[in-house]
């Protein structure tokens, strides 16, 4: 595909418009969130604690969204919290697709015993419900932001594997790979020179595919208190800190729990437009 | 077909065998020896060393191994550290509950997509069809945490027309039901949607026109059949994703479950029966895919046995 035609395609996909513009809004909030965060996210004034949201009333260092049970700024904490929980989320989609797309070569390419050995640990792997697996290692290995990246790559590198293992077997027996063997090219040299770019299209669906799905885990892990250690203000943990506020101070769950919904929804809004813009045919 | 199922008994064993490795590895990561945490701080260490020895834990690994898949096939999956109950009495008293939440949010899911998405499918482009894409972009995007909260605030707190938690009849099961259901509605109405589309496209379809025949025959009768084989396979795939969400949505609405049983045994560090509790969930979901498969050769002809 063109540069111009994917210009164009880009531009006629609404889901890709939309979700591109709320995704790069996000994620400069999130970077730039020590500097425009109105207030200190995690220090606690307990004067102030449980303000309702005052809107722009009190002006823009006011406690526009209220206040969580410590007299915590919720719109700061809400600002440095997608910090948190999108760099958990990036880390985890960048290594789960190096991982899985190296074994997923590696399985295609050579076929034969490293195949099967890679498949049929990646059938048990998918035969253990990723949130149950994940609850069960994080409580063994103790909650730390590192253990949790590696925990959801651990439960996701299937995905990425298989849907590359598969391409792989599709190219591995056209003429321009032969002929790159003719010409003498490694094994290393061919799988990433020549495969490699053939199963770019098919991987970088699957990665648009799963940022949304991931902040959505992660948030349920930090809800469990499974996730980001405090006092790191991750989305999950500010969800489950206003639990038992549910009937006297609603906002505290409801600000959080909206802002995870629509950041979500953004990312699955752009997942589905770089679909649509790459894989015209899949309609799904 | 009788090879075939034989094949993916054998597959489903092998697979089982696969996930108790795992499963028995996990406890062996578990900081600290079993045997201490069964004892409490205060044991000696004749006493730590005495239990290791009743324990097996002196013994190599692969020795260790056997002895826990020998145990389990007896049907005895260890003893918990805290209540010093089988595991295996702990969770079956809780499986009906976790079952019976579970299968109200599979058929609420199914009575809401399925009508839904084929609405949406048949008259695409109408306003029907918006509503259904715009419940399936909000409901793959939600979480069943934020979904049931959101349900607790607006219809338990401030509508009152429903308890905020508890155990019991169609009054307690309908919003955590319905907030674990939402996922699998939001991508069964999606998928039915434009595979109900693509089908009406084909040949076939246009023939069964030609022929006279009316529409509501040609959809349910031709059209729907072939539309809804990839559902019941991701139905299956899903359960695996239901099983975890059962989890999460328990423990918000205080059901008593194995969600909650989970959370509380990890609070306790209690990690046998967190690991009997991983294995008993995965065999659930291996026999339930299992099944999906076989129910898939019943109502698909064409499938290829090989």
């Amino acid at each position: 595909m063109s540069r111009q035609e994917l210009f164009r395609r880009m531009r006629k996909s609404y889901f890709f418009v939309i979700g591109a513009t709320l995704v790069l809004i996000i994620v400069l909030v999130a970077l730039f969130s020590h500097y425009i965060a109105p207030h200190d996210p995690i220090k606690s004034n307990l004067a102030k604690r449980l303000l309702p949201p005052q809107g722009l009333s009190g002006g823009w260092s006011g406690n526009v969204m209220g206040t969580d049970p410590l007299g915590q700024d919720i719109l700061s904490r809400l600002m440095v919290g997608s910090r948190v929980s999108l760099q958990i989320s990036f880390s985890v989609v960048i290594i789960t697709a190096v991982v899985g797309t190296a074994l997923g070569i590696v399985a295609g390419y050579f076929g034969g015993i490293v195949d099967t050995v890679i498949m049929r640990f990646s059938d048990i792997q998918v035969s253990i419900p990723p949130i149950v697996l994940a609850i069960a290692v994080m409580s063994v290995l103790g909650n730390s932001t590192f253990n949790l990246i590696m925990v959801l790559v651990f439960t996701r590198w299937v995905q990425y594997a298989r849907i590359v293992r598969s391409n792989v077997m599709m190219i591995r027996n056209t003429e321009f790979i032969h002929a790159s063997i003719v010409l003498g090219s490694s094994k290393i040299r061919l799988m990433f020179t020549q495969i490699f770019p053939n199963v770019l299209t098919s991987l970088i669906i699957v990665i648009s595919q799963e940022f949304g799905r991931t902040i959505l885990t992660e948030s349920s892990l930090s809800f469990l208190g499974l996730g980001v250690p405090p006092p790191a203000p991750s989305w999950g943990v500010m969800i489950a800190d206003g639990r038992e506020y549910l009937s006297t101070a609603p906002w505290v769950v409801i600000v959080p729990a909206v802002m995870l919904m629509f950041t979500v929804l953004a990312f699955n809004f752009l997942g589905d437009g770089v679909r649509d813009i790459l894989d015209p045919k899949n309609k799904n | 077909m009788l090879k075939f199922i034989l094949k993916r008994l054998a597959y489903t064993v092998f697979v089982l065998l696969g996930v108790s490795i795992l499963t028995f590895l996990l406890l062996k990561l578990t900081p600290g020896s079993p045997a201490v945490l069964m004892l409490g701080d205060d044991a000696t260490k004749e006493q730590i060393a005495a239990k290791e020895m009743e324990m097996g834990l002196d013994q190599p690994i692969v020795t260790q191994y056997l002895r826990y898949i020998g145990n389990v096939l007896k049907g005895d999956l260890g003893t918990s550290f805290f209540y010093k109950m089988p595991n295996s009495k702990l969770i079956f008293q809780r499986l009906p509950a976790t079952g019976y939440l579970t299968l109200a949010a599979l058929l609420l899911a199914l009575l809401v997509s399925i009508p839904l998405g084929i609405i949406a499918g048949v008259k695409r482009g109408s306003f029907a069809d918006m509503l259904a894409m715009v419940f399936a972009l909000l409901g793959q995007s939600v979480s069943s945490v934020v979904l049931g909260l959101l349900f607790i605030i607006f219809f338990a707190v401030r509508l009152r027309w429903l308890p905020v938690m508890g155990y019991g009849g169609l009054a307690f099961v309908i919003m955590p039901a319905a907030s674990l259901a939402m996922q699998m509605a939001a991508l069964i109405t999606r998928m039915l949607r434009s595979g109900l589309a693509d089908v009406l496209q084909e040949d076939y379809i246009t023939a069964t026109h030609a022929k006279g025949i009316d529409s509501s025959t040609i959809i349910f009768k031709y059209a729907l059949r072939n539309a809804i084989l990839p559902v019941i396979t991701v139905v299956g795939l899903q359960v695996g994703t239901f099983l975890g969400g059962a989890v999460v949505t328990e423990q918000i609405f205080g059901w008593p479950g194995i969600g909650t049983l989970t959370v509380q045994a990890i609070g306790l560090r209690d990690f046998s029966l967190v690991q009997s509790i991983l294995l008993v969930i995965s065999a659930c979901f291996v026999l339930v895919n299992l099944l999906v498969d076989i129910i898939y050769t019943l109502v698909d002809p064409r499938m290829d046995f090989n």
